[in-house]
């Protein structure tokens, strides 16, 4: 039967048996391999590309919550997000803009868009671009006054850029609390501004003093303006510590949410 | 052959392991065990992917041109990976950032294309499937054997879960900070491979040359 | 010779078929360690000389004896310098107190006590622990306890901070002898410096408890930073203000390792291998050349915002390990280069890599560890070279 004559089978048998190094063969055998594995994926890419859009925002949203104090493992996080009113802020004027949807500005992306950006001569905390309009969050009381704000921060440390949210009351000076959700720093020494010790280091502390001049500081002694400004700067880690401290400084000072804050003050929002 | 299934299946994870014995797949290895919970997942990951692309290019093994035989099974690994890759990031988002760029590098990972041109070209779909499994798996145990030393040591947890309360929490126990770096694999898959030469010494390589002593005269 | 005669007798039992076989190692360390090796070399070349290892190693433990003194001084004098704002507890000061001894840092007598009292828990761990590892692998593997792990310990412990917790050297030490010595062989077959290495685990491991300013004086509530580390934040010109000046770091009564703090004692010990010839001098010569010529254009190009472009080489030369590093470390024939033009290339590859890690990386303040092991994996490469050149050169002079 080995040798039996090809006309007795059809045109796909006969395919099957042609030897697979023949030209034909083998651009077909290619093509249709490509066809079928690209609409394979595609098709897996489509059909989770939902799923996915929906994991980032939570994660992002998770972040949030647990700056605000408000995160518990397990938690619906899209619903528990939702007390939470965002707002795009022209960082220039400090006041809220309608031109972007709130739900979906992208700081990162703006950041990198040179429409939406400009390029920082002072730069101390090491991010190049800085994006004119940021995401920020407001959480407000039952009575519809403003609680809690949200800010998204982020600057250069010893090996990474560290991105993360502050959490003001809302008088736009005390801190509630800080959080970095995405950075590369040496684990054991620089990771430590994961450690929920040291974060809890923020609470409490005031970003300027009464004349209005930024006085928060992180650093190993007690700076002149007093223990209401300083943290403790994390053991072994001096330069992230000061990136951590010149980061802070630059987003609450002029450059960064300073005007806004000073809206915050004054009532403005 | 007179394998068994059971031998493809069994073999890898010790006596043919393919970290150990044949030292590939090591690159991943060193970045995706820093975490239990990330070595497993990574270890399932390669277990799927050498699986199903051992059994797709056994299925087509009669068919697959010899002149285009490589890019023929990366087409079929690569499009594997993907759909991992999406899976995971549908599924399993916080632990797809972590293993980031090296779910995509599995692609890469010597193991998949090893089996695939070594068994899979000449062997039947099921018996390539296990093959493939069975090596995915003697990759995924030593991947969890690293992991747990890295991540008991390192971090005093295990999936996350504290074990050893660590100094920085209040606790007692110091963290080895090295542990969590991906050089410290090296030291762990390099001691690993001792103990296993140790224990199984026909896994040793001949000596490629030999101290001669010359006599006197 | 009583006790030649009780090792003649007890030696049967230890040689091959006797009760003890396997415990050979040990009787022939305790032996050697009493009389010279007996082994001898039987195929040529011969080499006359009354050298061998026993004599090479014990002349670099005799060499660091200067270093010892100064470290353990420096030690004691670091912590009774804080223990005038700060009151004394733990148990060394109680039993600084016991003997009457007290906390006079003007009182170099006492500072030198009080050192010991640091150093000798340190050593002796690190003795104990590396002398299992040792005995362990002879015995196993049916060689001899090598000298060597003298010098090994010694200088291991000499590298510790003072403050370094017991259970942390044990496991530095460890992982020295193991990874750095005996999964090669053992010594003369390692091509890293295994204190070094211990050393270069401990600093990933822990870097809390291995670098920063609250380690260098063992004393709670205390912080002094090292040279190198206010170097790299403010600039060596502020090194004044914090009580640091040229002639202290060379003398060494300033922050830092046990034994790596005076350069002055570094030197004393480097003039002794040099005349002794245990130290090759190529490999000083091509050290410091590499450091001064790097530093010296460092200097020429100059930095707005690294303070440490501007560091001078006189300065590098006093700060850190830099100068312990090169006169016991670098000079360590085993992971050396062995040829002589090697050893210059060698030696200049971590003259120039010191002030490379030092400048250049802000993470890693004291460069001088990274760059030797740096130069010990380099070494067989450099020796290829510097003999596949001569081979070419010979053999075009015989076309």
């Amino acid at each position: 039967m080995s040798d039996a004559p090809n006309q007795n089978k059809g045109p796909i048998a006969r395919f099957l048996a042609a030897p697979p190094d023949s030209v034909g063969k083998t651009v077909f055998i290619a093509v249709s391999l490509c066809l079928v594995a690209s609409m394979i994926v595609s098709a897996v890419s489509v059909a989770l590309r939902p799923l996915q859009e929906q994991n980032k925002l939570k994660d992002k949203q998770a972040n949030v919550l647990q700056v605000a104090g408000l995160f518990e493992p397990g938690m619906d996080v899209l619903e528990g997000f939702s007390v939470f009113e965002p707002q795009v802020v022209e960082l220039e004027t400090g006041t809220f803009t309608d031109a972007f949807d709130a739900a979906t500005f992208d700081d990162r992306a703006a950041a990198a868009d040179p429409e939406l950006s400009v390029r920082l001569s002072d730069d101390p905390a090491g991010i190049g671009r800085q994006t004119k309009f940021a995401t920020v969050y407001l959480l407000r009381n039952d009575d519809g006054s403003l609680d809690k704000v949200i800010l998204p921060i982020h600057g250069y440390g010893l090996w990474s850029t560290l991105y993360g949210f502050i959490a003001l009351e809302e008088n736009g000076n005390d801190i509630f609390g800080l959080q970095f959700y995405d950075h590369g720093e040496t684990p054991g020494l620089g990771a430590e501004v994961d450690n929920p010790r040291w974060k809890t280091l923020w609470g409490g502390k005031k970003l300027a003093d009464e004349d209005g001049s930024l006085q928060i500081t992180v650093a190993k002694s007690v700076p002149p303006a007093g223990v209401d400004y300083h943290v403790d700067a994390l053991a072994g880690a001096t330069l992230t510590s000061v990136g951590v401290d010149n980061l802070v400084r630059f987003w609450m000072g002029e450059a960064g949410f300073g005007p806004f804050l000073e809206n915050l003050k004054s009532g403005g929002i | 052959m007179a394998q068994t299934k059971r031998d493809l299946l069994v073999d890898p994870l010790v006596d043919n392991n393919p970290i150990t014995l044949q030292v590939l797949g090591i690159c991943s290895a060193l970045a995706v065990t820093s975490s239990l919970q990330v070595a497993f997942v990574m270890a399932l990951a390669v277990t799927a992917v050498t699986g199903f692309s051992s059994m797709f290019i056994s299925v087509l093994r009669n068919q697959i041109p010899g002149s285009i035989r490589i890019i023929v099974q990366m087409v079929i690994i690569a499009s594997l990976v993907i759909i991992v890759d999406q899976v995971l990031k549908a599924y399993a988002y916080e632990i797809s950032k972590t293993l980031s760029v090296f779910v995509g590098l599995i692609i890469t990972n010597c193991i998949v294309m090893g089996r695939a041109e070594a068994f899979a070209m000449k062997n039947p779909p099921i018996d390539s499937f296990i093959d493939g499994v069975g090596n995915g798996l003697g990759y995924g145990a030593l991947l969890l054997v690293v992991g747990f030393i890295r991540e008991l040591f390192g971090a005093g947890s295990l999936f996350g879960v504290t074990i050893l309360p660590t100094v920085n929490n209040g606790g007692w126990y110091v963290p080895n900070g090295m542990l969590l770096l991906p050089p410290s694999a090296f030291f762990i898959i390099g001691l690993l491979i001792w103990a296993v030469r140790a224990w199984k010494p026909e896994q040793v390589e001949k000596r490629e040359y030999k101290i001669q002593v010359v006599e006197g005269h | 010779m009583g006790l030649r005669n009780f090792f003649d007798r007890i030696e049967p039992h230890f040689v091959k078929g006797g009760k003890y076989e396997k415990l050979f190692p040990i009787y022939e360390m305790v032996e050697s360690f009493i009389y010279t090796p007996k082994a001898v070399t039987k195929a040529a070349p011969h080499a006359r000389s009354y050298v061998d290892m026993k004599r090479i190693m014990t002349y670099v433990v005799i060499a660091t004896i200067p270093c010892i003194i100064m470290g353990l001084y420096n030690v004691g004098l670091q912590v009774n310098s804080a223990y005038e704002t700060i009151d004394p507890s733990g148990w060394r000061a109680w039993i600084i107190s016991l003997l009457g001894i007290g906390f006079d840092a003007s009182n170099p007598l006492a500072n030198f006590a009080h050192g010991l009292l640091y150093f000798l828990p340190i050593y002796i761990t690190t003795l104990v622990v590396g002398g299992i590892w040792e005995v362990l692998f002879a015995t196993v593997r049916g060689h001899e306890v090598n000298e060597g792990f003298l010098v090994t310990s010694m200088l291991f412990a000499l590298i510790m901070p003072p403050a370094a917790p017991l259970w942390q050297v044990a496991l530095g030490i460890s992982f020295g002898v193991v990874i750095g010595k005996e999964v090669f062989g053992g010594t003369g077959k390692n091509f890293l410096n295994p204190a070094l290495t211990g050393r270069a685990f401990l600093y990933f491991a822990y870097p809390a408890n291995m670098s920063g300013d609250t380690i260098w004086t063992p004393v709670d509530g205390f912080s002094g930073a090292t040279a190198l580390s206010i170097g790299a934040s403010q600039g060596y010109q502020e090194l004044a203000a914090n009580g640091m000046n040229w002639m202290n770091s060379f003398v060494g009564t300033v922050q830092g390792s046990i034994g790596e703090v005076s350069a002055l004692a570094c030197l004393i010990g480097l003039a002794f291998l040099l005349i002794t010839k245990i130290a090759n001098w190529r490999l000083v010569v091509g050290c410091m050349a590499g450091m001064i010529g790097f530093s010296l254009l460092l200097n020429v190009i100059g930095s707005d915002t690294n303070p440490m472009f501007a560091m001078p080489w006189y300065w590098h030369f006093v700060v850190g390990g830099f100068a312990f590093g090169m006169v016991f470390m670098v000079t360590e024939p085993v992971s050396a280069s062995h040829t002589n033009m090697g050893r210059y290339i060698y030696g200049a590859l971590i003259g120039f890599m010191v002030v490379m890690i030092r400048v250049i990386n802000p993470a890693f303040p004291e460069g001088m560890m990274l760059a030797i092991l740096f130069g010990n994996v380099f070494a067989p490469l450099i020796d290829y070279f510097v003999v596949q050149a001569n081979i070419k050169r010979r053999a075009r002079r015989n076309v």
